[in-house]
C-alpha cells in the first residue's frame, strides 16, 4: 500500500523544538526505514506528540532537520508542507478527527478531492478502502451515528487514501475500548504486514508489542532507550 | 458575587477580538440609532421644530395706519398667547435694475431688535440695523441670493432716492418682512401699515387661528385689517422640501435600527454559545447558575456599555450636523437631538445587549457542568446533510464546496448572518437608487451643464445712466445684433435669448416670474413630461408644483397680467423643474404684453473643444456689455441627501461586515479542530481562506439576490413619496435607475460585504499552527 522505496523514510538529524522557554525535543535524531513499524512511548511531555508533529511538517523545528520521503521540510513554505501531508503523510488521531457533517464516505473521499480528484473517482476509491477495512456497510453514515472503533476505522481509511509514505498515528486506540481497540491494532498489524510505514505514539504497551518492530523510549524530550520487537502475528 | 467580577473581567480580557466586536457593533449601532432617531423625531416636525424655535407667528397682521392706532393693537392682543409689535411697515420701491435676482420692492418693517416674544430671527450674517440708513434683509441661509443679488455692505438705491445699506442678513421662518430697518429709519420712510405678530394657544387647525384673529381683532374697526398670513398656510407652502427628506429618514432610520438588533443580537448570542465551555468550568468550581449567568451578562455588558456611550457621543454630533445642515433652510441654527433619544439609547441599548444574551444564558444556565464542558467539542449530529452530500459531488473544487456548505452547518446563525447582509445590501441598494435618482432629478430639473455660456446683457433704465464703478453694465448693441453677434462668433452652436418678467396669475394673489425664450429653447435642458413646447403665441409650459398650487392641468387656460396688460394663455406642456411661481413662454407670447422689451439672458452651447474664455472675449469685444455669469448649479438639498445616504450607508455596510467577522470568528473557532484536521490532510492556507470566505460570499451572494428586490421596493416606495412631499412629478427614468449592469454590481455589493468580513478572521484561521489545535484535546 506504500510508495516505499525500500531505502529510509524518515531522518530526523538534532530536531529541536523549544516553546518558550519549556523544550519539548532536545536534539532528536532518529531514522526510519520503509515498511518499518515504530512505536514511540514515554510518560506525558516527553516529547512523542510533538515528535509525531515534526515529521508530519504540522510544525517546525526550532533547529535540525526532517526529511521525509526525500522532502526535507525545513525548505518548505506552509502551502509546501500542505502538498507534502497531501502526497506522503497519513494522519489518524486519537480523537478521530471526522467532519461531523460528511458522512464517513465523504470524509474519507475528502483527502483525494482536496487533491483535485474527481468527486466520483474519489468516491470510489474511498468504497474499495471502505471494502478492504470492513467497514462498506457504514459508507453512508454519518459520525455521530459510529461506534467509535468504527470512526476510528474511517479515520485510517481517510489517512490511507493518498497512499502515504508514512501513517502516523497518535494514541489511535487511546479513546477506544477494549475490543475497539484490539480491532484497531489488528487492522494497523495488517497494514504494516503488506509494507505500509508506520509510526505509532502511544502509552499503550499491548499495542506498541503487537504492532511495532522497533519501540523508541522518549523522556524529557529526548530518546532514552530503543528496543527491537518482534510483532505479534 | 465578589467572585463575580474579577472572573468577568478576566474574560473580557480573554476574549480581546470578541470584545472588540461587541464594543464596535454596538457603537456603530448606537451611532446608527441616535441618528436615526434623531433624524425620525426631527423629520416628523421640522417646520414645526424650527417655527418653535423662532417663535415663529401664528398670524401675522396688516393694519392700515389710518383706521387703528398702535395702543388700541396693543390693547386687542391681549388674548394672545404671545404678540410682537406694534411695528411700522412700508413696501420700499427699488425700480428696476434689470438684474435678474433683484428683487423690485420689499416688503419692509421697522424693528428695533431681531429677538422678542414672536418671530425671533436668526441673524447669521452681518448684524442687525442700528441706526438710521442701515437694512437688513431677510434671506434664507442655504440661498445664494442669485445672480445681481445685493451682498453685505452694498447699498440699495430707493426710487425716492435714499440709500441703505444692508449691514445683515436675518432669516424669519414666519417670513414676516422682507428686510428691516430700525423704528427710526422706519419712521422717516413714512409707514403705511403697523404689523403685529401673534401667537396663539391653540392654533393647530385653521378653525383656531380664525379663532385667534377673531380675538386679537375684535373691538378693531372693520376695515382696519388690510391683510394677514396664517402659519398653516405657510408651513403648507414651505412643506414641500423638508418632507421630501422625511421617507428617505424613515426607512434609513427603520433600517438602522433593523440592523443593529440583528447584529447585536448575533455577536451576543454567539459570545455566549462560544462560552459554553467556560461556563462549565465555572460550574465546576461551584459558581452558583445565577452567578455564572451574571459573569455572562458582566462579561458582554462591559464593551456593550463602553461603545452604547461612545456611540452616543458620536451619534449626537453626527444628527446633530446633519439636522442642522438638513434644516438650516429654516434658519433655525442648530438643530440637536432630543434628550429622549439620549435616554431611550442609553438606556435601551444596554437593555437589548443584556436580553440578547440573556436567552443564551438561560441556556447555558440550564446545561449540567459536565455538558457545559463538552459543548462544542462532543461529537454532533451534522446539519444540512442533504447539501453536503450533494456538493461533495459536485465539480466544484473541494475547498469551495465545504464552504459553501459551512453556513447549513449553524443555521440559526446562518440567517442572522443573512439578515444583517440582507438589509446591508437592501441599504446600498435603495441608496444607490436614491443617488441615481435624486442626481438625475436634480441635473434635469435645474439643468445643470445643459449650456456652456450664460451671458447677461443689462438693460438702460429711463433717465441718465447710472456712473461709478458700481454701475450696472450696459449692453451696447441692440437684442437683435447681441443674438446676431453670439451666433455668429466661432464655436457657437445654439443661442437662446431670455427675458424674465414678473407676472401675476389673474384671479389670485400669486406673484409669478415668466421666462420668455427666443431661438433655440429646445437645447436649454429642460424635459417636457407631458404635452409639448409652445409654437405660438398665448402659449406657456409649466411645473408639475405649479399645476398643483393652482389646481391646473396640461390644456387648461390660465390669463398672465403685467404692467396693466393681460394675456389668455393655454398650458400646452409641463416641463421637468422645480418652481412653482414661474412660468415659460415664448417671444410671440410677450410681444402681446410688451412688445418693446430686449432680451436679457443669452445662453449658448459650443461645439466641443471650444474655448469658454476665448468665446466670452470674442464676444465681449464687440459688445462689452454682455457678462458671462454662473449657470445653472445643483442646489445644497440634493448634497445633503446624498451626503446623508452615503453616511448611513457606509456605516450600515461596516456593521453587517462586522456581523459577518464576528460570525467567522465564532465558525473558525468553534471548527478549529476541523480546520485542523484538514490542514493535516493536505488543505493549503490558500484553500482554507477560500473556504471560509466562500461560505460568507455565498451568504453575501443570497443577500444580494433577496437585498435588492427589498431594497428596489424600498425606493419604488421613497422616491414617490419624496417626490409627492417635494410636490414634483416622478417620471420614470427617475424610478428606472437599476439597469442589469448595476444589478450584478449589487449583488457583488453584497459579496464584496461578506468577503470583507470574512477574509481576516479567515485568513487568521487558515494560518492556526495546527498542531496546537489538533493536541488541545
Amino acid at each position: 500500500m506504500t510508495e516505499s522505496n525500500g531505502g529510509m523514510v524518515v531522518r530526523l538529524s538534532a530536531v529541536r523544538k523549544e516553546y518558550g522557554e519549556a523544550v519539548a525535543l532536545d536534539g532528536v535524531s532518529l531514522e526510519i526505514q520503509a515498511g518499518e513499524a515504530v512505536a514511540v512511548m514515554g510518560p506525558s511531555g516527553s516529547g512523542k506528540s510533538t515528535l509525531l508533529s515534526m515529521v508530519a511538517g504540522l510544525d517546525r523545528p526550532t533547529s535540525g532537520s526532517v526529511v521525509v520521503h526525500g522532502d526535507d521540510l525545513g525548505t518548505l513554505d506552509e502551502k509546501g508542507l500542505a502538498l507534502f501531508r497531501r502526497r506522503r503523510i497519513g494522519m489518524i488521531f486519537q480523537f478521530f478527527n471526522l467532519l461531523d457533517d460528511l458522512s464517513a464516505l465523504d470524509n474519507v473521499a475528502l483527502a483525494a478531492q482536496l487533491t483535485g480528484t474527481s468527486a466520483s473517482h474519489a468516491r470510489k476509491r474511498a468504497l474499495e478502502l471502505f471494502e478492504e477495512l470492513g467497514i462498506a456497510g457504514r459508507r453512508n453514515t454519518y459520525p455521530a451515528q459510529l461506534s467509535g472503533g468504527e470512526r476510528q476505522r474511517v479515520a485510517v481509511a481517510r489517512a490511507l487514501m493518498n497512499r502515504p509514505a508514512v501513517l502516523l498515528a497518535d494514541e489511535p486506540t487511546g479513546a477506544l475500548d477494549t475490543r475497539a481497540g484490539e480491532q484497531v491494532m489488528d487492522l494497523l498489524l495488517d497494514l504494516n504486514q503488506i509494507g505500509q510505514t508506520l509510526l505509532l505514539v502511544t502509552h499503550d504497551q499491548q499495542l506498541a508489542t503487537r504492532c511495532a518492530s522497533r519501540v523508541i523510549e522518549f523522556v524529557d524530550g529526548h530518546i532514552a532507550g530503543e528496543r527491537s520487537l518482534e510483532p505479534t502475528a | 458575587m465578589s467572585a463575580v467580577w474579577p472572573v468577568s473581567r478576566a474574560a473580557v480580557r480573554r476574549r480581546r477580538i470578541q470584545t472588540l466586536v461587541i464594543g464596535v457593533v454596538v457603537m456603530l449601532s448606537t451611532t446608527m440609532i441616535v441618528v436615526a432617531l434623531g433624524l425620525l423625531a426631527a423629520s416628523s416636525g421640522p417646520f414645526d421644530q424650527a417655527y418653535g424655535k423662532q417663535s415663529g407667528a401664528h398670524l401675522v397682521a396688516s393694519y392700515d395706519r389710518s383706521k387703528v392706532s398702535d395702543s388700541q393693537l396693543t390693547q386687542a392682543a391681549r388674548s394672545a398667547a404671545a404678540v410682537a409689535g406694534p411695528f411700522g411697515q412700508t413696501t420700499l420701491d427699488l425700480g428696476s435694475r434689470g438684474m435678474p435676482g433683484a428683487a423690485d420692492s420689499l416688503v419692509t418693517v421697522g424693528r428695533a431688535d431681531p429677538n422678542g416674544p414672536v418671530d425671533r430671527l436668526n441673524v447669521y450674517k452681518g448684524r442687525w440695523a442700528e441706526k438710521p440708513g442701515e437694512i437688513v434683509l431677510n434671506q434664507n441661509p442655504t440661498d445664494s441670493g442669485g445672480r445681481g443679488a445685493p451682498g453685505l455692505g452694498s447699498t440699495m438705491a430707493l426710487t425716492s432716492g435714499q440709500k441703505l445699506t444692508v449691514v445683515g442678513f436675518a432669516y424669519s421662518v414666519s417670513q414676516s418682512a422682507d428686510a428691516w430697518v430700525t423704528p427710526g429709519q422706519m419712521t422717516a420712510l413714512k409707514p403705511t401699515s403697523t404689523q403685529m405678530l401673534y401667537r396663539f394657544a391653540q392654533a393647530a387647525t385653521n378653525a383656531q387661528v380664525s379663532a385667534g384673529q377673531e380675538a386679537v381683532t375684535s373691538g378693531l374697526p372693520s376695515d382696519a385689517l388690510i391683510g394677514t398670513q396664517s402659519y398653516l398656510a405657510l408651513r403648507a407652502m414651505e412643506a414641500g422640501e423638508p418632507n421630501t427628506f422625511v421617507p428617505f429618514l424613515m426607512v434609513f432610520g427603520w433600517l438602522g435600527l433593523a440592523v443593529a438588533v440583528l447584529i447585536v443580537a448575533n455577536v451576543v448570542s454567539g459570545a455566549v454559545v462560544a462560552g459554553f465551555r467556560h461556563i462549565g468550568v465555572l460550574k465546576a468550581l461551584g459558581f452558583t447558575p445565577t452567578q455564572v449567568m451574571s459573569v455572562y451578562l458582566a462579561m458582554v455588558s462591559i464593551p456593550a456599555v463602553v461603545g452604547c456611550v461612545i456611540g452616543t457621543v458620536l451619534g449626537n454630533a453626527l444628527a446633530t450636523s446633519l439636522l442642522t445642515r438638513a434644516f438650516e433652510n429654516y434658519g433655525a441654527g442648530s438643530v440637536g437631538v432630543p434628550i429622549w433619544v439620549d435616554v431611550v439609547v442609553l438606556i435601551g441599548v444596554p437593555v437589548l445587549v443584556a436580553l440578547s444574551a440573556l436567552l443564551p444564558a438561560l441556556r447555558a444556565r440550564s446545561l449540567s457542568a459536565a455538558q457545559a464542558i463538552s459543548a462544542g467539542s462532543a461529537p454532533r449530529a451534522g446539519r444540512g446533510l442533504r447539501v453536503q452530500r450533494w456538493l461533495s459531488g459536485t465539480r466544484l473544487p473541494r475547498s469551495v464546496s465545504l464552504g459553501l456548505g459551512l453556513p447549513f452547518a449553524r443555521p440559526a446563525r446562518t440567517a442572522l448572518t443573512l439578515a444583517a447582509v440582507v438589509l446591508g445590501v437592501t441599504s446600498v441598494t435603495l441608496a444607490v437608487g436614491l443617488g441615481k435618482s435624486l442626481t438625475t432629478y436634480q441635473t434635469a430639473a435645474s439643468r445643470v451643464d445643459a449650456v456652456d455660456v450664460t451671458m447677461f446683457a443689462g438693460v438702460a433704465q429711463n433717465g441718465p445712466p447710472p456712473a461709478g464703478e458700481d454701475a450696472p453694465p450696459i449692453a451696447k448693441l441692440t437684442d437683435a445684433e447681441d443674438e446676431a453677434l453670439l451666433r455668429s462668433t466661432p464655436g457657437a452652436t445654439a443661442v437662446t435669448a431670455s427675458l424674465d418678467l414678473p407676472m401675476r396669475l389673474a384671479g389670485t394673489q400669486t406673484d409669478l416670474r415668466a421666462t420668455f425664450y427666443r431661438g433655440d429653447y429646445a437645447q436649454l435642458g429642460y424635459r417636457i413630461l407631458d404635452g409639448r413646447w409652445f409654437d405660438g403665441p398665448g402659449q406657456v409650459v409649466v411645473s408639475e408644483r405649479f399645476l398643483r398650487q393652482h389646481g391646473l392641468a396640461v390644456g387648461d387656460r390660465i390669463t398672465l397680467q403685467t404692467q396693466g396688460k393681460s394675456v389668455r394663455a393655454t398650458i400646452v406642456g409641463k416641463a421637468m423643474y422645480n418652481s412653482g411661481d414661474e412660468v415659460l413662454s415664448n417671444w410671440q407670447t410677450l410681444a402681446l404684453v410688451a412688445p418693446d422689451r430686449r432680451a436679457n439672458l443669452y445662453e449658448i452651447n459650443v461645439k466641443p473643444g471650444t474655448d469658454l474664455d476665448a468665446f466670452v472675449k470674442a464676444v465681449q469685444a464687440k459688445d462689452s456689455g454682455l457678462i458671462e455669469t454662473p449657470g445653472q448649479e445643483a442646489g445644497s438639498f440634493v448634497a445633503i441627501v446624498l451626503a446623508t445616504v452615503v453616511l448611513l450607508t457606509l456605516m450600515l455596510g461596516t456593521v453587517a461586515a462586522l456581523g459577518v467577522f464576528n460570525t467567522v470568528v465564532l465558525n473558525t473557532r468553534e471548527r478549529r479542530r476541523d480546520l485542523g484536521m484538514l490542514k493535516s490532510i493536505g488543505m493549503t492556507p490558500g484553500q482554507a481562506t477560500v473556504m471560509v470566505v466562500t461560505s460568507m460570499a455565498a451568504l453575501g451572494a443570497v443577500g444580494g439576490v433577496l437585498g435588492i428586490p427589498l431594497g428596489v421596493v424600498a425606493h419604488r416606495l421613497v422616491v414617490p413619496a419624496m417626490a409627492n412631499g417635494a410636490q414634483v412629478e416622478v417620471p420614470d427614468f427617475m424610478l428606472d435607475v437599476y439597469p442589469a449592469g448595476l444589478v450584478a454590481l449589487l449583488i457583488l455589493a453584497g459579496i464584496l460585504i461578506a468577503a470583507a468580513g470574512a477574509y481576516f478572521p479567515a485568513r487568521t484561521a487558515a494560518h492556526t499552527i495546527i498542531a496546537k489545535v489538533l493536541h488541545n484535546e
